[in-house]
């Protein structure tokens, strides 16, 4: 087996057929896709209507068309409830099997409306990828038995890269003392500024104190998180998956309440997707409901 | 899934990964939902955020000199109860390069006129570096005062502050 069919043999398992518990998962992920596209879109175009004034910094498409049109007119609302419908439709699976991807064009429109005011967030980006592997899923792999391994697969292997690729952006970035306990003090000031800028008022929690009063296990902490992003590529693997998924899971726990920044949605899509889940409803289940196999 | 079909979906990631590295590599790193990931991935420079006081009981001679976080002329304004995002404001005062009256009557409209009424709001800027070996200083710089009906520019500033390239 080359390299590659050994990763692809983690992502896909060509070796299994796809089970009733699996199928019931993947519907179940679909709709937690689907859901936070909804509440994403909603709130991006609320803000966008209320706020944005003028395009600080362009991102994506916004290079290319100038998104303040969607500032005004009620655009950016009219562009939610298009995404709405049309996801609501993809879910169904009614419409051609591109719709997803119009879906995505729409998400990403919206998206670089509501971020062209210089902030470049990097929390809703799994929802993104997920929106952009059912795209790919429904158009060029429909059908159950296929769909399903397709679209876990590519958002598997799509956030190990991130993950590695967030450890070469720092050490490129910085180099071999990027865990430089000093480092997160920066950081730790620097976030306190925004959360006294947004509530107030700033304390510092048990943890920032620790950190605060000893370079070496600032140092610690940073490593530990660093090291962890070096091997979410091991993602790609099975048997590793899991152990990797809790690692990172703790390492987003850390950022959390180091620097104060959460990734809710980031961290539920981790623990969607890191666990074996669909073997837990293997064992009550034996076959997917009807409307489950109509809808995938 | 055959093992055809899980060489196509590997040449599909395949076709996919040099699509995401054109498209991240000609915008800076990124094109969401591609991305590099490179938050955190310049440690140790100094930072700069921004904040807003409320200096309206203040003594208007006093409050444009900069200060620290243990002395400062106002207290803190949360900008949640304005409805204002933090991160967004803080990129407007920090990237904004030239600060025409068309871009400070933009910052004032964030915040909104009949929602500031009679405060007087210091928007500055706030500086974080390391210094020595062990400690982090910060110094909040006052920039604009923003009221009601204006925007004022620190008098203590020059020009440069202001625009990239003056007149």
């Amino acid at each position: 087996m080359k390299w590659y069919e050994k990763i692809g043999a983690g992502l896909f398992e060509p070796d299994r057929s796809v089970s009733s518990g699996e199928k019931i998962f993947f519907k179940f992920f679909e709709l937690f896709v689907v859901v936070y596209t909804i509440k994403f879109s909603w709130e991006w175009a609320i803000y966008t209507q209320l706020r944005n004034v003028e395009v600080v910094r362009p991102l994506g498409i916004a290079n290319y068309l100038d998104v303040s049109l969607l500032f005004h007119y009620n655009l950016s609302l009219i562009l939610a409830g298009l995404i709405t419908v049309l996801i609501a439709l993809c879910f169904f699976r009614k419409g051609p099997k591109w719709l997803y991807m119009v879906v995505l064009v729409f998400f990403h429109l919206l998206h670089v409306t509501r971020y062209s005011q210089g902030e470049i967030p990097h929390s809703q980006n799994l929802i993104g990828m997920s929106v952009f592997c059912l795209a790919i899923g429904t158009w060029f792999f429909p059908g159950k038995n296929n769909m399903p391994r397709f679209v876990m697969g590519s958002i598997i292997f799509f956030i190990g890269l991130g993950y590695t690729s967030a450890f070469f952006s720092k050490l490129i970035g910085t180099g071999i003392n990027w865990y430089d306990g000093r480092h997160l003090w920066l950081w730790i000031s620097e976030k306190s500024i925004d959360i006294l800028s947004r509530e107030g008022v700033y304390q510092p929690n048990i943890l920032q104190q620790m950190i605060l009063g000893s370079t070496g296990f600032a140092s610690l902490i940073l490593l530990f998180g660093w090291l962890t992003e070096l091997i979410g590529f091991t993602m790609w693997w099975k048997k590793i998956r899991p152990y990797t998924t809790t690692l990172l899971i703790a390492m987003h726990f850390g950022i959390t309440l180091t620097m104060n920044i959460r990734f809710d949605a980031f961290v539920m899509q981790l623990v969607l997707v890191g666990y074996p889940w669909y073997k837990i409803i293997d064992r009550h289940i034996k076959t997917a409901p009807s409307f489950v196999e109509r809808w995938i | 899934m055959k093992f055809s079909e899980m060489h196509r979906s590997m040449k599909i990631i395949g076709i996919i990964l040099i699509i995401y590295a054109v498209l991240v590599a000609t915008h800076e790193g990124e094109f969401w939902p591609f991305s590099i990931y490179p938050m955190f991935s310049q440690a140790g420079n100094p930072w700069t955020r921004a904040m807003v006081l409320d200096v309206t009981e203040a003594d208007d001679e006093a409050y444009w000199h900069s200060q620290t976080l243990d002395n400062k002329a106002g207290s803190p304004v949360a900008l949640r109860n304005f409805g204002v995002d933090q991160i967004d404001y803080s990129n407007f005062m920090t990237q904004t390069e030239n600060w025409t009256p068309e871009r400070r009557d933009a910052l004032r409209a964030m915040f909104g006129s009949h929602r500031i009424g009679d405060q007087h709001l210091l928007a500055a800027k706030v500086h974080g570096e390391i210094v020595g070996e062990d400690s982090v200083v910060v110094r909040i710089e006052p920039f604009l005062l923003i009221t009601a009906d204006s925007v004022y520019k620190n008098p203590l500033l020059d020009e440069t502050h202001y625009y990239n390239e003056p007149d």
